[in-house]
């Protein structure tokens, strides 16, 4: 004999002489480890009234279910069909299951596989865990049955589409269904059924939470709806009282909280609808002329639109409700009529009235009259703009100018100051989401390191002077290319023009290795325009070509053998010298050497730690040579270098580009300095108007030199007077200059008026002459 | 082209710098994180008695503030960046060193752009932090998509910006002209569509076409798209656009978007070269 049969053996002695109870009913003791077949072996022994004490243990389904027994069971006993076909089938009246893990059944749709399929009255399914099932409970014409205290869980796996019920009851009348926790299925639903009861269930994850059709006389009482596609979705019934439920955070595509269609007298009363799609959905209810829905102490709070009515929503009482904080309040699609419809002392959130004798009510009736909503409830398309700030623009001007105000939705004569908030609906405990506190402590930490992570982590602090781990000096272009070429800087033809203004005109030159050349010419010139086209940083025309780098295409190249001290000195106000030749010599390519060299030889050691804000114009020049000389260039323009200097400063300078001069740098400088450009330059191009007019060596340039020269003389303005009349007489073209006379005289006769004047007694405080050329 | 990171790296690391020392962006991200968290907390304190919160009331709020401040910040921190160096002279100075016309723009953008997601990501992160307190019911991963589109509206906003600039010598007309853009983008464009739906009863596609040349509108579809699955809110126009492109449609978004930056940063770049350094 096989083991397996010595085994049952024990059990149908104690099925034999089992406890007798009194009215004859007996309990039979299954032992956990009896063998999976053991079971179903035990309910065809068992009598109409007998009991199954079953102590754990694992069985296989199917179990078919015949007599109207009582299965107990204790340490959680499972019964698994191990995907095939349902776990638990019932046809007798009476029976109860009570404590067991129903598991795994089968999932074709067509055969409605279930966990616990009842086809018969009476039956009491309790306190168990009936898991990865198609169709939970399935209830044909199982007229008072009890669901209650179960944990029922659908296929997770499987899409919605092809998941089954939760529980389904089909013409099965006064169920109740209670306390039971469902997730990862289609719906709870009841077909046909009257008189039940659902009570205190906690549906998630599932398509409809609860699901009416045709089934009148029902109260759906404190059950909480969260994540579903649809929190309750009530159809074609009448009489249904729906209190105190929850209904939240329900968005799927329809996404209702409660969603309510051709009903009749139906009371929706305290419920909490919050953060839906749609709160609550109206479709044609109430059906009948002489029904009515009432709507009392409901919350409506923070749903992508409150309450949304589709055609003919009428004879309804809307009592004490609080909408609170949705986007739309109320929505109204089709031809809605609001015949007999009530409005009466509910709170909305975006009233806008007073309430003066502190009664609790607004003053002023509640008016649903906004521009959008109106003008998207007659073109859905601008729906599209729902959440755009241009909303809340059209709205405003709605306000500001009522004749564009469109005709309210509805009126709430009564409206309440404060929300209400009824006791009866059951709360949830959401946890803290410790996986959104990690991500928000990690978009800190990349905020932060946006600021100032990335700041460290790409550079050393600024503020000091580098070291000599610096990154090394890149070969420079100027290896490669200086030996050899004469000219270091060939311009061909260089025209620039700003729109029709031609600031420089068909410039030619070409200068030689270590010649120092002056620009020289009045304001306007076109001497800065030549430096910023040399450089490379203004587009030209023409061609030019430095230590044989074709600025056109490689100024960058070029760049990198040139210094440049521009006439307006613009750094970083805000950086210090330290910081500012640290970004320079970084963008140069040099070595913390040369910061410590330069910063030494232009006496900036000192105020390494000031701001560049805080320097003087001298000190400011010397930090912009100190950044063009700091890697060593061949080549320095520098423009208008003394312009901002006072005399000391600007001989100081001066040594300094001598220095320079004489270690070979080639250097071209703008001036408008008669005595700096003959002093320091080679040679000389002389810019007017845009054109070089001349281009020799300075004392060649003196020939140049024309008869009109601009002479400014500074007398007391007690004595303006009689100086130009003085020399007026003396034939000078004279014309003043506020504190000042300008007087035309030659070149070589400049001091002419200041003796004439002397002579007369007039003071002479100052004098300052400009050279016009030939 | 020879491109030198190390270059790119270093004027990115002067824009943060520059970004920690303006008082504007100070300003606008306290702005962003003030509003944010408080946004969040209206939506998900309400009903904390019931242990419920609105977080999709609060992720409309977010949508809401992200289309009307962040192109704020993108567009007139954009408008500053060029046209404002190029008036103080420090433009000139910079380009006046071995650097390209491409290093500078990069480094610009790469900067304030890296500020400017450093700053939103600093309300946002304020935000998850109260999220998470309430017990907000939204995926961590539906957050972060919120977040990297704001992030592409972010860096949307300032190409158009920086392309502004880069044509303007004077910050205080670049900015007047950002703001009009600003304008043009949050308001104008809506509401032109608007009023030509209704006068000229355009075809639902004709809407979705329209809406997808406002780069807010894309960044607004994918977000809903990103946080609630689908763009049913959105009426015919977004089941319109869900049916038509299906899985496609959060592909073809982003496209958009992405296209948004690298045209006008192209243009950017083409205008800077033709304006040069003046």
């Amino acid at each position: 004999m096989p083991m397996q049969y010595i085994r049952l053996i024990p059990l149908f002695l104690g099925l034999l002489l089992g406890t007798i109870h009194e009215g004859g009913a007996r309990v039979f003791r299954i032992p956990a480890d009896a063998p999976a077949s053991a079971l179903q072996e035990a309910i065809r022994r068992a009598d109409d009234g007998d009991t199954l004490d079953v102590q754990g243990g694992y069985f296989q389904g199917p179990i078919e279910i015949d007599k109207s027994v009582t299965l107990i069971g204790r340490n959680r006993p499972v019964i698994d069909a191990r995907e095939q076909g349902t776990v638990v089938a019932v046809y007798v009246p009476g029976v109860t299951i009570k404590g067991f893990v129903i598991r795994n059944s089968g999932d074709l749709l067509n055969e409605e596989h279930a966990g616990v399929s009842v086809d018969t009255s009476d039956v009491v399914i309790e306190n168990n865990r009936i898991l990865n099932v198609l169709f939970g409970v399935y209830l044909r014409k199982a007229d008072r049955t009890v669901v209650r205290n179960n944990r029922i869980e659908g296929k997770k796996e499987l899409p919605i589409p092809r998941r089954g019920d939760l529980i389904r009851a089909w013409y099965s009348n006064d169920l109740l269904i209670e306390n039971n926790t469902l997730k990862y299925g289609r719906d709870v639903i009841v077909w046909f059924s009257k008189n039940t009861v659902l009570r205190g269930n906690q549906i998630e994850d599932a398509r409809y939470g609860i699901h009416f059709m045709y089934s009148s006389d029902c109260e759906i009482v404190n059950n909480i709806l969260t994540g579903n596609s649809v929190g309750a979705y009530l159809m074609y019934s009448r009489r249904l009282r729906v209190q105190h439920n929850t209904a939240a955070y329900n968005r799927g595509p329809s996404g209702f909280g409660i969603g309510l269609k051709d009903l009749d007298d139906i009371e929706l009363i305290e419920n909490l609808v919050v953060d839906n799609r749609v709160g609550v959905f109206i479709d044609n209810s109430p059906r009948e002329y002489d029904s009515r829905m009432i709507y009392n102490g409901n919350v409506i709070a923070y749903n992508d639109i409150g309450m949304h009515m589709l055609t003919y929503v009428r004879n309804s009482s809307l009592r004490l409700n609080s909408f609170i904080e949705n986007y739309e309040q109320v929505a109204v699609s089709g031809m809605g009529q609001w015949e007999a419809t009530q409005w009466q002392t509910n709170f909305w959130s975006d009233y806008a009235g007073f309430d003066q004798n502190r009664d609790g009510v607004g003053d002023i009736p509640y008016r649903a009259e906004k521009l959008f909503e109106s003008l998207i409830d007659q073109h859905k398309a601008l729906r599209l703009f729902i959440y755009s700030p241009a909303i809340q623009a059209v709205n405003f001007a709605a306000r500001a100018f009522p004749v564009v105000k469109p005709q309210p939705k509805l009126m709430d004569p009564t409206p309440r100051m404060e929300p209400y908030f009824p006791k009866g609906p059951r709360g949830i405990q959401l946890p803290t989401r410790w996986s959104m506190v990690f991500t928000a402590a990690g978009l800190l930490i990349f905020g932060w390191a946006s600021f100032a992570g990335f700041y460290f982590l790409t550079g050393r602090r600024q503020g000091k002077v580098p070291d000599a781990t610096m990154s090394p000096v890149s070969p420079s272009p100027k290896n490669e290319r200086t030996q050899g070429v004469e000219s270091m800087i060939q311009v061909n033809h260089l025209t620039k023009r700003f729109g029709r203004i031609v600031a420089v005109d068909d410039v030619s030159f070409t200068i030689k290795k270590s010649e120092a050349v002056a620009l020289w010419g009045a304001n306007g010139a076109g001497k800065t325009t030549v430096l910023r086209c040399l450089l490379g940083v203004l587009p030209f025309e023409g061609q030019i070509r430095i230590n044989g780098f074709d600025v056109a295409r490689q100024s960058k190249a070029a760049r990198h053998i040139v210094g440049f001290v521009p006439q307006e000195i613009s750094f970083h106000d805000n950086l210090t010298v330290s910081e500012t030749l640290d970004f320079y010599a970084r963008l140069r390519k040099t070595t913390s050497d040369s910061i410590k060299d330069w910063m030494e030889r232009l006496e900036l050691a000192f105020y390494q730690e000031k701001t560049v804000k805080e320097l003087s114009g001298g000190m400011k020049q010397r930090l912009a040579l100190a950044v063009a000389l700091l890697s060593h260039p061949d080549i320095l323009f520098l423009d208008e270098p003394t312009a901002n200097l006072d005399m000391k400063s600007r001989e100081n300078f001066l040594g300094l580009l001598e220095e320079l001069r004489q270690e070979g740098k080639t250097i071209v400088f703008s001036s408008h300095r008669m005595e700096e450009v003959f002093s320091f330059a080679n040679r000389v191009l002389v810019l007017d108007q845009g054109k070089l007019i001349v281009d020799a060596p300075p004392a060649e340039v003196y020939q140049h030199l024309g008869k009109a020269t601009l002479l400014r003389l500074f007398v007391p303005s007690s004595q303006l007077e009689a100086a130009t009349e003085l020399l007026t007489a003396n034939g000078f073209k004279v014309s003043r200059n506020g504190m000042g006379i300008k007087v035309q005289v030659e070149f070589h006769s400049k001091g002419k008026p200041i003796f004439l004047l002397a002579n007369a007694g007039i003071t002479v405080e100052d004098f300052e002459y400009e050279v016009e050329l030939i | 082209m020879n491109i030198d990171f190390g270059n790119i790296l270093l004027l990115t690391r002067k824009e943060i710098l520059d970004a920690r020392r303006n008082r504007w962006f100070i300003l606008y991200t306290i702005i962003f994180a003030g509003l944010s968290l408080a946004l969040s907390w209206l939506g998900l304190s309400g009903l904390r008695e019931y242990g419920l919160s609105g977080f999709g009331r609060t992720t409309a709020s977010m949508i809401n503030l992200v289309l009307l401040i962040v192109p704020l910040m993108g567009l007139t921190l954009g408008a500053m960046s060029i046209a404002g160096e190029r008036e103080r002279g420090t433009l000139i100075y910079i380009l006046a060193q071995p650097v390209s016309h491409l290093e500078l723009l990069l480094g610009k953008f790469l900067g304030v752009g890296l500020s400017l997601l450093g700053a939103l990501t600093i309300g946002f992160g304020l935000s998850g932090f109260m999220i998470a307190y309430y017990g907000g019911t939204t995926a961590v991963g539906s957050y972060l998509a919120l977040i990297l589109f704001t992030f592409l509206l972010a860096l949307t906003s300032l190409g158009l910006g920086m392309l502004i600039s880069s044509a303007l010598r004077k910050a205080d007309t670049a900015i007047g002209i950002s703001l009009f853009a600003w304008l043009l983008l949050v308001f104008f464009g809506d509401l032109g569509i608007m009023g030509s739906t209704i006068i000229m009863n355009f075809s639902i596609e004709q809407v979705f076409m329209l809406a997808l040349f406002n780069p807010l509108q894309v960044f607004k579809l994918s977000a809903i798209l990103m946080l609630q699955g689908n763009l049913e809110i959105l009426g015919p126009v977004g089941v319109y656009a869900m049916r038509q492109y299906g899985a496609q449609l959060l592909p073809i978004l982003s496209a958009f978007l992405v296209s948004w930056i690298l045209i006008t940063f192209s243009l950017t770049f083409y205008a800077f070269k033709q304006r040069g350094a003046l």
